[in-house]
């Protein structure tokens, strides 16, 4: 790294904004060299076979023949000694001279064959002598050991097969009975074999000739060899198909791995089998932060914020950097320094956020970087290799695990604070969360309430104390968290939006797509042109994943060479394209740019640019779009409120007529669908925006409103039909039975208006002639039958005013009309007062007309007690006064004594306040007099703390 | 009973002050203590229910004007509640089923069958039949028409179904069928004016027969319009003075307004202005078919002779669409459009006449 230190000088801006990658690229090169690695397994069967090839020197077929034919035991059985006992060639050389001294006379046996017939002779021998030899394989056993422990060379074979086959004679301890043999190997080990006569078992010459030969020949059993090679040959499967695999992850050098496919033969068809049922996508995936092929810009900040986690996870300290706008005003000239002060782009702004403060547990300001973009831009990719560069351990949470609250607290929690201790990588997490907008609300919830956890009692504390408490505690978040999604506006996102450092995906380069895919075909063996690349490119909205998984099904289908016309007439590549609204509507009123068609149209394809097929096209083209995008309602909507402002020439309104009469097609075919479940006749709806696009299309760039007219109007018209229901609901069933609500909106409201407001002197009613007392008189009349009112509103300056109720002046009055003459503020009191009374009447008369004999008997009892009753209704002060004279009576209760026992008063008790004698308590004459007079008041009644005490008047004064 | 309209309306069909003859068809028609259904049709304002409620009067006597209002609750198929008012006397029951919306079919079939077929206890004293009022008969879905068909037949021992709609266009013809239509025409500016002064008289007023014209016009013979206005005029200023303004709904006014803007300049912006315009009518209630008639007719006051011929067909051929579709402000604004393209090339080519 000091090296880059030392370049830090030199070159400075480039240094700043690299420097994250540096570091990273520097460290990588450091721990493990990518390509060393790459080199070193791409290595290893080569330096086999190259060991191999020097070993069998002259037999350059032996390879094959080994692999073919399992059975012919051997020529690699010196080979595999020679292999598992000694590493030096040279060694094995002699070795084997040693051994064919030792073998008795086969001489032709022991070379290998060179020949054909040769070896067509070892195979008709080979199945023939292992038969005979298996019965007696101890026999055989024993001798070869009984020869290996003369020739010196010690070891019995390494497979531990045969050691356990070899088990039943050789012994660890020397044997109780019998005679043994001694056998010490090359490591060291000592073995005893058991001796036995095998005096039976005279054998045959024939066997015993084989047996010689194996003696010569076959230093081991041949099942032993045979469990041998099957072990090799399994190994080198596995390395191979190990080493494929690492090609593949490496996605690099893509010539080496092509070469070696093709000539690894009969080896690479395990790995390519293997390889075609993996995906490209997952086979091709970037594994190093400089094969991304997102945006630049992008990759580094998140690189950055990454980084800037290193001092809390790492406790490496931040290097200091150079206090970048000033330091480079001196270089830079001062109009440049003013521009970038005056537009702050939205980089810079990122920048900024990079470059703010740790907090106090040195963390970033930001805790949890949001990713954001559409589908197929490689933010899952980004996320994981950027994590793993800067050195974490990646623990991915998505939407296919369980993301219910309590669980992705468990996970977050686990991720976050816990380390994997076992294990080589005892790296620290990094926890990242996919597809983080199909969230529940809740499990977003806890995501913040865990970034904004605190620690209660190290707040104080600052810096490196802190962060050790915290290791005891773990409570306050200390890993990174970095989130994906989709679409940044999800509701349930919002407050994680405000905490995140956002990072919006911008579009892939679709030349550096497309020429990724061009190492790619090229590396599949598939044959493919630039044009026809960034055709699908194009076609997939420069989405990778579409773009990939597309080549590969070409390509497994058997197509060899990609064309423009295939591209262009397959439908494999083409998602569900989710614009939005807007960007809909902008194209229908906009004419193509011009730039967009030399791309689509291929000059050579033979295509005319001009004329009826790039109409066609564009028709083509709206359809799509508006087919894909679905909201048929609000998209109609929209273009009935912006059509009329589109600028176009159009003086004898033909246009706008033929848009209309489109528009009331469209919505006969709506009612028709609706109304009949005809829903074959939704296909047709997609043809109302291409004859937009073709009446109203411009060249200028539109400004398009959100539609807001029809439901502006339908809550306007919801809120006129219920002041008329709230009306109509408790006008008189004689009346109601006249009016229903066409006939009020058309003809009664607005003249009813008008008979509500007559002429009135704003005097008091009593004044009043005998004719304004009738007209008045008919006016509540009216009012009450029509169910009208006035009641007392505040108006936001904080007049009082009174406004009808139900506010039917609303549903009669219309904007840029002369406004009706209104009541005065006076008058309108009057009326409401008035109509209140006489709503109370008219219920009174009803009560009484229901019920008369009720009513009568209750009229009687009113005219008795006529008087009290309303001096009590009218005075209700007067009521409590004398509950409260109750209470104060009942308080002076008799006296007790010690006993219990009453004692005998002197005056006689008063119980009730009712009574009527004379003779009253003080207590009841205080109360009397209290109820009696006009004022009283209360003294910290129902307080239960309080003191009740005489005040009198002239005290307070 | 305050408002005129109220106080003074008819209750007997031998005190209806026009279509006498009419009345004593009627009359006579329930002589005979039964009649079929009726379907009661005119425009708004020609007296339909109070023909309907002077004949209920004249079969059942005073007790049909003993309404009470009951709020009837219910349960769609689909789970949804319905609120139904419904107005009834002890042998009537008076329902507004378009209220219901889409669902006015289950009020029909529901709210109607539980009526029909309830019999009478004493059929000796009463009719041996109830009467069941159905207004807005024209807004009814299809449905709802349909399934009072076979009601109509099957319950005739103890219903009487009586219809009333401003117009029999939108009623399916198996219904007109079963029905005696009875037409209720507006009354004639003569008639109108008769009753007003008929009216000012009762109240003790002195109307100049002049503005009991002018009333009667304005109204559009409009008799519970004309009634209101008249008194309104009395509101605004008693000794009547032949010349008065005479009030006028606040939504004719703006659709002249309207009308006037069209006429004044044909755009693209004012044909914006003019769907705003368009769109406020319709948030206050007012139904398409009204504003496309009120337009129609200030229009045409604009045009010129062969114009108008082309102008009507338009508004036909738009108003239809209308019916059919569900979106009123499309059509209206198509009609707009289409007028002022035809007004517009209309006068250009009126200007080039007058050039060469």
């Amino acid at each position: 790294m000091d090296e880059y230190d030392e370049m830090y000088g030199i070159e400075d801006d480039f240094e700043r904004q690299f420097a994250d990658e540096l570091e990273v690229m520097a460290e990588l090169e450091s721990n493990n060299p990518p390509a060393a690695k790459v080199s070193e397994f791409r290595n290893k069967p080569i330096t086999q076979t190259f060991e191999e090839a020097l070993v069998s020197g002259d037999q350059p077929s032996r390879k094959s023949v080994n692999n073919q034919n399992p059975e012919s035991i051997s020529p690699p059985v010196y080979e595999e000694e020679e292999e598992s006992l000694t590493p030096k060639p040279k060694k094995r050389r002699q070795d084997v001279a040693k051994k064919l001294q030792f073998g008795v006379d086969q001489d032709d046996d022991i070379t290998p064959p060179s020949s054909p017939e040769v070896y067509d002779r070892e195979v008709r021998d080979g199945p023939r002598f292992s038969l005979t030899l298996s019965p007696d394989r101890p026999a055989a056993t024993k001798i070869t050991t009984n020869v290996l422990d003369i020739s010196g060379l010690g070891a019995l074979q390494e497979s531990p097969k045969q050691v356990t086959a070899a088990k039943r004679h050789a012994q660890k301890r020397p044997p109780a009975i019998g005679d043994y043999i001694t056998v010490t190997d090359s490591m060291g080990n000592r073995v005893y074999l058991n001796k036995k006569e095998d005096v039976e078992k005279t054998p045959d010459p024939r066997a015993f000739r084989n047996s010689l030969n194996g003696l010569g020949l076959l230093a081991v059993p041949i099942e032993v060899l045979k469990e041998q090679i099957a072990e090799r040959r399994h190994r080198q499967v596995v390395e191979e198909s190990q080493r494929l695999t690492e090609l593949m992850k490496s996605g690099i050098d893509s010539d080496l791995l092509a070469e070696e496919q093709t000539d690894s033969g009969v080896d690479g068809d395990s790995g390519e089998d293997e390889a075609s049922s993996r995906l490209w996508v997952d086979q091709f995936s970037p594994q190093h932060y400089t094969d991304l092929l997102s945006d630049d810009f992008t990759n580094r900040c998140l690189l950055k914020w990454l980084k800037l986690w290193d001092t809390v996870v790492f406790g490496r300290e931040r290097k200091s950097r150079p206090v970048p706008v000033e330091a480079r005003s001196n270089f830079t000239n001062a109009q440049n320094q003013n521009q970038a002060q005056r537009f702050k782009t939205k980089s810079q702004m990122t920048e900024e956020i990079l470059e703010a403060e740790l907090d106090q547990y040195k963390r970033p300001k930001f805790k949890v970087a949001l990713l954001s973009g559409p589908p197929g831009l490689g933010k899952t990719t980004l996320a994981h290799i950027i994590a793993k560069h800067a050195g974490y351990n990646v623990v991915e949470i998505n939407a296919s695990d369980d993301r219910s609250a309590e669980l992705f607290q468990k996970r977050i929690d686990t991720a976050t604070q816990m380390k994997s201790v076992l294990g080589a990588n005892e790296k620290p997490n990094c926890l990242i969360i996919d597809e983080i907008d199909g969230a529940p609300a809740a499990a977003i919830n806890i995501l913040l309430a865990t970034l904004n956890r605190k620690d209660s009692k190290d707040g104080e504390e600052t810096g490196v104390n802190a962060l050790k408490k915290k290791k005891k505690k773990q409570s306050v978040l200390l890993r990174p968290i970095i989130c994906i999604c989709n679409d940044l506006y999800v509701p349930a996102l919002r407050p994680l939006r405000q905490q995140a450092f956002l990072l919006v995906f911008p579009q892939t380069l679709p030349s550096r797509l497309a020429q990724r895919l061009a190492e790619i075909s090229r590396r599949q063996g598939m044959k493919a042109d630039t044009g026809t690349l960034m055709a699908l490119c194009e076609k997939t909205d420069n989405d990778i994943r579409s773009c990939i998984n597309t080549l590969q099904f070409l390509h497994s289908r058997g197509q060899k060479h990609l064309d423009q016309r295939s591209v262009s007439s397959m439908c494999v590549g083409l998602k569900d394209q989710n614009k939005g609204l807007f960007s809909v509507w902008q194209e229908i009123f906009q004419l193509p740019r011009l730039k967009r068609k030399r791309i689509g149209g291929d000059p050579f394809s033979g295509y005319d640019e001009l004329g009826p097929k790039e109409g066609a096209q564009r028709l083509q083209h709206i359809l799509h779009l508006v087919s894909s995008t679905g909201e048929h309602e609000k998209l109609t909507q929209g273009l009935y409120d912006n059509f009329l402002s589109m600028k176009l020439k159009d003086p004898g309104m033909l246009g706008v007529c033929s848009g209309l009469d489109w528009l009331c097609f469209s919505d006969l075919l709506n009612e028709c669908v609706l109304h009949g479940q005809n829903y074959s006749l939704m296909r047709y709806f997609p043809f109302l925006p291409a004859a937009f696009h073709q009446l109203y299309a411009a060249t200028s760039v539109p400004r398009i409103n959100y539609p807001h007219s029809h439901y502006e109007a339908f809550t306007k018209t919801q809120h006129i039909r219920n002041a008329l229901l709230a009306m109509l609901n408790d006008i008189p069933p004689a009346i109601q039975s006249r009016v229903c609500m066409s006939s009020l909106c058309l003809d009664i409201l607005s003249l009813l208006l008008e008979l509500i407001s007559p002429k009135l002197r704003p005097v008091n009613p009593q004044l009043y002639s005998t004719r304004e007392k009738q007209q008045l008189y008919d006016l509540i009349d009216t009012m009450i039958n029509y169910n009208l009112t006035y009641r007392q509103d505040r108006t936001p300056e904080g007049q009082y005013t009174y406004v009808l109720e139900p506010n039917i002046e609303d549903v009669v009055n219309y904007p840029g009309l002369p406004p009706r003459r209104q009541l005065t503020y006076q008058v309108k009191q009057l009326i409401a007062r008035e109509t209140e009374l006489e709503r109370m009447r008219r219920v009174e008369r009803a009560q009484q007309s229901r019920n008369p004999q009720k009513m009568e008997t209750v009229n009687k009892n009113q005219e008795e007690k006529k008087t009290e009753v309303k001096k009590q209704t009218s005075r209700n002060h007067q009521q409590r006064l004398e509950n409260i004279v109750k209470q104060t009576v009942v308080e002076t209760r008799p006296e007790l004594d010690f006993f219990g026992r009453a004692i005998v008063p002197k005056e006689k008790p008063v119980v009730t306040a009712t009574s009527e004698d004379g003779k009253v308590s003080g207590v009841l004459n205080i109360g009397k007099a209290v109820g009696n007079s006009d004022v009283w008041f209360r003294f910290n009644e129902g307080v239960s703390n309080a003191v009740r005490r005489n005040v009198y008047i002239r005290e307070l004064l | 009973m305050s408002l005129w309209v109220d106080k003074y309306r008819p209750t007997s069909l031998a005190k209806l002050d026009y279509h006498k003859e009419q009345a004593n068809q009627l009359k006579n028609l329930v002589q005979c203590g039964d009649f079929p259904h009726l379907l009661v049709y005119g425009p708004s304002g020609a007296g339909k229910k109070t023909r309907i409620m002077c004949l209920l009067r004249e079969l059942y006597g005073a007790g049909v004007e003993k309404l009470r209002i009951e709020h009837q609750s219910i349960t769609t198929p689909s789970k949804k509640k319905l609120e139904i008012n419904t107005i009834a006397s002890n042998y009537h029951l008076e329902v507004n089923p378009s209220d219901a919306g889409n669902s006015d079919r289950v009020v029909i079939q529901e709210l109607i069958k539980t009526v029909a077929q309830s019999q009478q206890i004493q059929s000796s004293a009463q009719r041996e039949f109830k009467v069941v009022l159905l207004t807005e008969v024209d807004r009814l879905t299809k449905d709802a028409q349909h399934a009072l068909r076979r009601t109509m037949e099957k319950y005739m021992a103890t219903c009487r179904l009586i219809l009333c709609c401003n117009s029999t266009s939108k009623v399916i013809a198996p219904i007109r069928s079963r029905c005696l239509a009875v037409r209720v025409p507006l009354p004639s500016v003569e008639e109108v004016c008769s009753v007003l002064s008929g009216v000012c008289r009762k109240e003790g007023l002195l109307l100049p027969p002049e503005l009991a014209k002018q009333i009667a016009e304005k109204s559009g013979r409009n008799l519970r319009k004309a009634l209101l206005m008249c008194e309104a005029c009395r509101v605004q200023q008693y000794p009547f003075s032949p010349d008065q303004d005479i009030p006028e709904t606040d939504w004719e006014v703006y659709l002249r307004e309207t009308a006037n803007a069209i006429v004044s300049q044909q755009s693209p912006q004012r044909l914006l202005e003019v769907r705003a315009r368009l769109y406020e009518l319709l948030t206050h209630c007012i139904s398409p078919e009204v504003i496309m008639k009120g337009l129609v007719t200030e229009l045409l006051s604009n045009c010129d002779g062969h114009l108008k011929a082309e102008v009507a067909q338009m508004a036909a051929y738009y108003e239809h669409r209308l019916q059919l579709g569900n979106k009123a402000i499309y059509h209206l604004e198509a009609f707009v459009a289409k007028f002022m393209a035809i007004y517009k090339k209309f006068m250009e080519d009126g200007l080039g006449n007058f050039m060469f």
